[in-house]
């Protein structure tokens, strides 16, 4: 028999008597704050105030103190001419071209490199970009992820950019692995996992691998085209945007709600940080130095053998016509296979020769980013993904590619830059 | 199985559906009616499970056509589970709603909304004895920052319903009750 | 919160929120342009373009936090968007100076800056949120008497 209407109110009176209680807590200052954060009118600012922080700590830790303040000196003033005194053989020896200076025509004649970014050496280019660049990007890069995350800032952040990211189809988690690609696609990826459906992980891999580029070649491209990076951070968030719009409406399966957990928010412990910074840091080393100088050695080769300006006069065409950039660009892409940074880097010597227009400039380094993962990623994405969404991973990013490169030399015919 | 969100007007029913469920959604018109609800689906261990954001209810006695929308989809969902979001600053008038649901033996979970409200106006809440009085989860939420939600979510398979008999004995007995 | 306090309070934040919301806009031509310098008052877009217009976007919202905390300034929520508009005057500013920094530690010939390069870095002129930064310091005091 169902209550009556005084009953139920006189339980609900007994229950809220033995739990309900009203002491003397009010807000504090803190949870006004904290509050303040997470509103979408007042939280958007701040979120664009907490990025705003987060980049430019970036910039100036990795780019103008440690690379632009000591790294360049150290390698161009120091490492190189060293090993250019040191190192066996010379100009014209093979080994010596692939390990420290290849060297480049100028006026006729074949002439020493005076930096580490045209060198092309194993142990001259090889080693400045990880050590030089990118180690100092990435360090700067998880310092501040890590107190993000352990603030409990992350996660609000998710929640505030749900709604908007639910118009392509993605949801506020994707915050997390999208941050953490912007430091190096590896963990990125690794990120996707939480993701519910096959759906998700497919549409959120292919467009961390394709539009995001991650923190060794951010640093790079800082140092070459600090200029460009606003043009270049928008136009990959374009594509970003888009394709993900687009592979939400053809790629089936659904994508539901990847619910986070918010902790309440802390003051990060310097013993946490200084953990997760150690751990982050080291594994990308690990990853990434084979890779780069694996990179440059196979770059190298292909210069000593010939089979580059074969490449070149294969592909040029294909670059000229339809993407609008240089024959030349062919070292970097075949170097991109193996690192982006690397690529970013190769790319550097080149614009240090000259033979490349500023625009020229923009759409390689926009190419570079979107025409194929890294190997170490492309490896991971191998493993995480079955052999069908493997196919629809390459047939997307070959479209991509094609289609927002082409897209980009038009937009610059049609401005008449290109 | 379904997932019903009730609740009273403006205590958050919205802002839970839309974190709760994936991009695709669904508005749609109560055939026969001016009253439209929002229809989506989330992710239940490994299944699919509708979630219906239900229009908002004072009570199970329906005084316009919002409400008798609202009865009417919880009598058509039998096999649902009901997530009772309730206003936690203004606790006793959501739980008027919340022991109709269990009453009518619907699995159910109750959620604390506005906790960050009753926060700030001194109001604290025992959680974890209401959890034993009810006999139901009880989970305090913040829905626009997403505190809570995690909790929530995982404790929606151990809803079970519950006799209010049951409740009226943990809450201190029938005649203490009436007497009070 | 006593009473005197509250009113200094309102009318400082309420100058401050003007001010700060005159230097975004400032900024926000700026960033179009080609920047100004203005006795020690600087806001040259030159040195880092990408970040003068979200700087001048920040520094709106935070004007906009300010006077939209004037109302009843002694209540905790009104209190906090003035903490939070000082905070991402902070935080704008905090880099700022990290800028300065960064580029005052190496030298131009030697490994390490000499002190005359080193103190030359700080020298005026200042950009808008340096200036910003030291009078929403006031609010320190008002955090402190909060707690
Ligand atoms: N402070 C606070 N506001 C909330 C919370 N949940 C919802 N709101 C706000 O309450 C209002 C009503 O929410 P809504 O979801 O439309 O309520 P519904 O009528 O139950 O669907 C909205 O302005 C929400 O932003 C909460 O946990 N805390
Ligand atoms: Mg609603």
């Amino acid at each position: 028999m169902p209550l009556s209407v005084d009953a139920r109110w006189d339980l609900i009176d007994k229950i809220s008597k033995q739990t309900v209680e009203f002491g003397a807590r009010k807000h504090t200052l803190k949870d006004a704050i904290a509050e303040l954060t997470v509103k979408p009118l007042t939280g958007i600012p701040v979120a664009i105030a907490v990025i705003y922080g987060f980049w430019s700590f970036f910039c100036d830790f990795a780019g103008t103190l440690f690379t632009d303040g000591f790294m360049v000196r150290l390698f161009d003033e120091h490492w190189l001419p060293w090993l250019q005194s040191v190192f066996p053989g010379g100009l014209k020896n093979p080994f010596y071209a692939l390990m420290v200076d290849a060297g480049h025509i100028e006026g006729g004649v074949l002439v020493a490199s005076d930096n580490c970014f045209e060198a092309f050496g194993v142990l001259t280019s090889g080693f400045f970009v990880v050590f030089g660049v990118v180690l100092w990007a990435v360090l700067a890069f998880y310092l501040m992820f890590a107190i993000l995350e352990d603030a409990g800032y992350l996660p609000r952040l998710a929640v505030l950019v749900d709604t908007v990211l639910h118009k392509i189809g993605l949801h506020g988690y994707a915050i997390v692995p999208t941050f953490l690609s912007l430091g190096c696609n590896v963990p990125g990826v690794t990120a996707t996992r939480p993701l519910e459906t096959r759906k998700q992980r497919f549409m959120m891999m292919t467009l961390l691998a394709i539009f995001v580029p991650c923190g060794a070649q951010i640093g790079i491209m800082q140092d070459l085209v600090p200029e460009m990076m606003g043009w270049i951070f928008l136009t990959l968030a374009i594509g970003y945007l888009g394709f993900g719009f687009i592979l939400n409406k053809i790629v089936p399966g659904k994508s539901p709600e990847l619910i986070m957990d918010v902790p309440p928010y802390q003051m990060p412990t310097l013993r946490n940080i200084v953990r997760k910074l150690w751990i982050r840091t080291s594994r990308f080393l690990i990853v990434a130095v084979p890779f780069v100088l694996l990179g440059s050695i196979i770059v190298g080769l292909m210069y000593l053998t010939g089979a580059m300006d074969w490449l070149a006069a294969v592909l040029g065409p294909l670059l000229m016509g339809w993407f609008g950039v240089p024959s030349e660009t062919v070292a970097p892409l075949i170097a991109g296979f193996l690192r982006k940074d690397l690529a970013v880097g190769i790319l550097g010597g080149l614009m240090e020769q000259g033979i490349m227009t500023t625009f020229q400039v923009f759409t390689s380094v926009i190419l570079l980013c979107i025409y194929f993962p890294c190997l170490a990623t492309f490896a991971l994405m191998l493993k995480e993904e079955n052999g069908k969404e493997i196919l629809g991973s390459l047939a997307s990013l070959v479209a991509m590619v094609f289609v927002y490169g082409g897209l980009i030399h038009l937009v610059g015919i049609m401005l008449g830059v290109a | 199985m379904k997932i019903l969100l009730m609740g009273h007007p403006n205590v958050g029913k919205s802002v839970f559906f839309n974190r709760l469920t994936g991009a695709k959604v669904l508005e749609s018109n109560y055939p026969g009616t001016t009253v439209d609800f929002m229809k989506g689906w989330m992710r239940l261990e490994g299944e699919d499970v509708e979630l219906i954001d239900v229009p908002g209810a004072f009570s199970l006695e329906p005084k316009d056509r919002a409400e008798e929308v609202a009865v009417k989809m919880l009598a058509e969902n039998k096999d649902s589970v009901i997530v009772c979001v309730l206003d936690a600053s203004k606790i006793e008038r959501g739980l008027y709603l919340a022991l109709e649901i269990i009453e009518k033996g619907y699995p159910a979970v109750v959620a604390l909304n506005m906790w960050d409200v009753a926060e700030d106006k001194n109001i604290r809440i025992d959680v974890e004895k209401l959890e034993r009085i009810l006999g139901v989860p009880v989970v305090p939420t913040t829905a626009i920052s997403g505190e809570g939600f995690k909790e929530l979510v995982s404790k929606i398979k151990e809803a079970a319903p519950v006799k209010i008999e049951k409740i009226i004995e943990s809450a201190g007995g029938r005649e203490s009750a009436a007497v009070s | 919160m006593k009473e005197g306090e509250e009113k200094f309070g309102q009318i400082y934040f309420a100058v401050l929120g003007v001010v700060a919301l005159a230097f975004g806009v400032a900024e926000l031509i700026a960033s179009a342009g080609e920047g100004f310098t203005w006795g020690i008052l600087d806001s040259s877009g030159a040195s880092d373009p990408m970040f003068l217009p979200w700087k001048a976007i920040i520094l709106l919202a935070a004007g906009l936090f300010y006077l939209s905390s004037v109302n009843n300034f002694a209540e905790v929520h009104q209190l906090a968007k003035a903490v939070m508009a000082s905070i991402m005057i902070w935080i704008v500013a905090g880099m700022a100076i990290w800028a300065r920094i960064a580029s005052s530690i190496p030298g131009e010939e030697t490994w390490f800056n000499n002190l005359e390069g080193f103190l030359a870095s700080y020298a005026p002129p200042y950009c808008p949120e340096m200036f910003l930064l030291l009078f929403s310091l006031v609010i320190v005091y008002y955090i402190l008497k909060e707690e």
